[in-house]
């Protein structure tokens, strides 16, 4: 086969490894099937409106649930999206960096990342954790 | 049989009807357009369609976003540059670039063009253009389908038992007008069932949970959309990955047509049915004329999918 043959098979084949690495990762590390070039989207529920992240901010005199403010949206939603320590520790040092930049205590920065699970029968929906990181502000 | 010519920006030329002369004693022919006497022209008509597809739904950041619409524009006005491997290769690494800047945020139909990108790059430096770029579009489609059916038949128990249709069609708003027009819900119905499928904290039971209102229109067409919608990729996979010795070719793209047909009147990604649209114009034959035009009027119609709200209006109408 010359090269010119087998340079179309590039696209294709590129295609096919990085799904099959999406598939490896949904199973195995709560990549959501949504996203990473798999092309699960529109296949299952879980998804960005139905995966989150909760914040907890501890201090020697404060322990706090945060709402995600704007300039952390992306990095909550590339956390949700994919639960990994680098993802999550990403999103960890945004939120110590911004409560110092408002002079608030911090000591420690809990993420959890969630799905919602649907029941079969009644679609009720509830949250289920999927990873939670500790991160000791230094 | 396709053309073995390679297509190197020098052996393409202007139609004379195209070509605008400062000379008025130069006679113009005013000719209709023509149906395409070659597989070039739905090569170029491809290409344009995806440079198209570029401007009308820009993407990334400011660090990829101005290059993508300026390298789109220039493609579109230049006939030498859109027969360029740099200008495409050049989309397909900014392309690459706008997927790494946020992974894994990124849409699938990013990915396809990403790959999509790359193939025209590689068929334009490619003896064979033209058989290079209807193999390698036929295969990144089939592929995207395949691997769309793999996740909705096999991966993903919540589709195969109804329940993605079920609760998207009641929560999503991009599906709520669908929901009243075919499902038969009324507004103040689906109110009520989005607030009693609001998210409770693991754990949580209100103690008096209210009803979730599912009128049998409803289920039916959730298990209609499930069904069908993967008895339509199945089709498009095999189809597209079959030998062409085993089947009327002719198939490929009545099914790729007929999925963007549906599938984009109520799916709010646009990008994704011009991205298909742009990559089965790529695979037809000269003699393929009505085939053509229906890939282009498929592009017309996604766009007015897109930017018309047809099933809100209906709705409307129907009150």
């Amino acid at each position: 086969m010359s090269w010119s043959s087998r340079r179309r098979l590039i696209p294709p084949l590129l295609l096919t490894v990085v799904a099959l690495l999406q598939i490896v990762l949904a199973r195995t590390a709560n990549l959501t099937a949504w996203k990473g070039g798999g092309f699960g989207m529109f296949a299952t529920l879980d998804h960005g409106a139905y995966r989150g992240v909760d914040i907890v901010v501890d201090a020697p005199d404060r322990s706090e649930s945060l709402e995600i403010p704007p300039s952390l949206e992306i990095a909550a939603a590339r956390a949700a999206a994919f639960p990994v320590d680098w993802l999550m520790r990403d999103l960890a040092e945004g939120v110590a960096a911004r409560e110092r930049r408002y002079e608030r205590a911090v000591s420690r920065v809990t993420v959890t990342a969630w799905r919602a699970d649907f029941d079969r029968a009644t679609l009720r929906a509830s949250e289920r954790p999927l990873r939670t990181f500790v991160y000791d502000v230094p | 049989m396709r053309s073995d010519r390679p297509l190197r920006s020098s052996t393409w030329s202007l139609p004379a009807a195209a070509v605008a002369s400062a000379d008025p004693s130069v006679e113009t022919v005013d000719r209709p357009i023509q149906a395409p006497t070659s597989g070039a022209a739905y090569f170029d008509a491809a290409l344009r369609l995806s440079a198209i597809a570029l401007l009308l739904r820009p993407m990334g950041s400011w660090l990829v976003r101005p290059a993508i619409l300026a390298i789109a524009v220039l493609v579109l006005i230049s006939p030498r540059l859109l027969r360029s491997p740099l200008m495409w290769g050049a989309l397909a690494g900014l392309t690459a670039i706008r997927i790494a800047e946020d992974w894994p945020l990124a849409d699938n139909h990013i990915y396809l063009l990403g790959y999509w990108l790359l193939a025209v790059a590689l068929s334009l430096r490619a003896s064979d253009a033209l058989g290079t770029i209807a193999f390698a579009s036929r295969w990144l489609v089939g592929l995207a389908f395949a691997f769309a059916v793999l996740w909705k038949a096999v991966l993903s128990p919540d589709f195969i038992d109804g329940r993605f249709f079920r609760v998207t069609l009641l929560t999503d708003p991009r599906f709520g007008a669908m929901a009243q027009l075919i499902g038969g819900l009324s507004r103040e119905e689906l109110d009520a069932n989005r607030e009693a499928l609001a998210l409770m904290p693991d754990g949580a039971e209100l103690l008096d949970p209210p009803v979730i209102h599912e009128p049998p229109r409803l289920a039916m067409l959730a298990k209609a959309s499930t069904f069908g919608i993967l008895a339509l990729e199945a089709a498009v996979a095999l189809l597209m990955l079959a030998p062409a010795v085993r089947i009327q070719v002719w198939w490929r793209h009545a099914a790729l047509l007929l999925f963007c047909g549906i599938t984009y009147a109520f799916a709010p990604v646009a990008g994704f049915g011009w991205l298909l649209l742009a990559m089965g114009l790529a695979q037809l034959e000269p003699r393929q004329i009505w085939l053509g035009r229906a890939y282009v009027a498929g592009f017309v119609v996604v766009l007015f999918y897109g930017e018309l709200p047809w099933a809100e209006l209906l709705v409307e109408w129907w009150r």
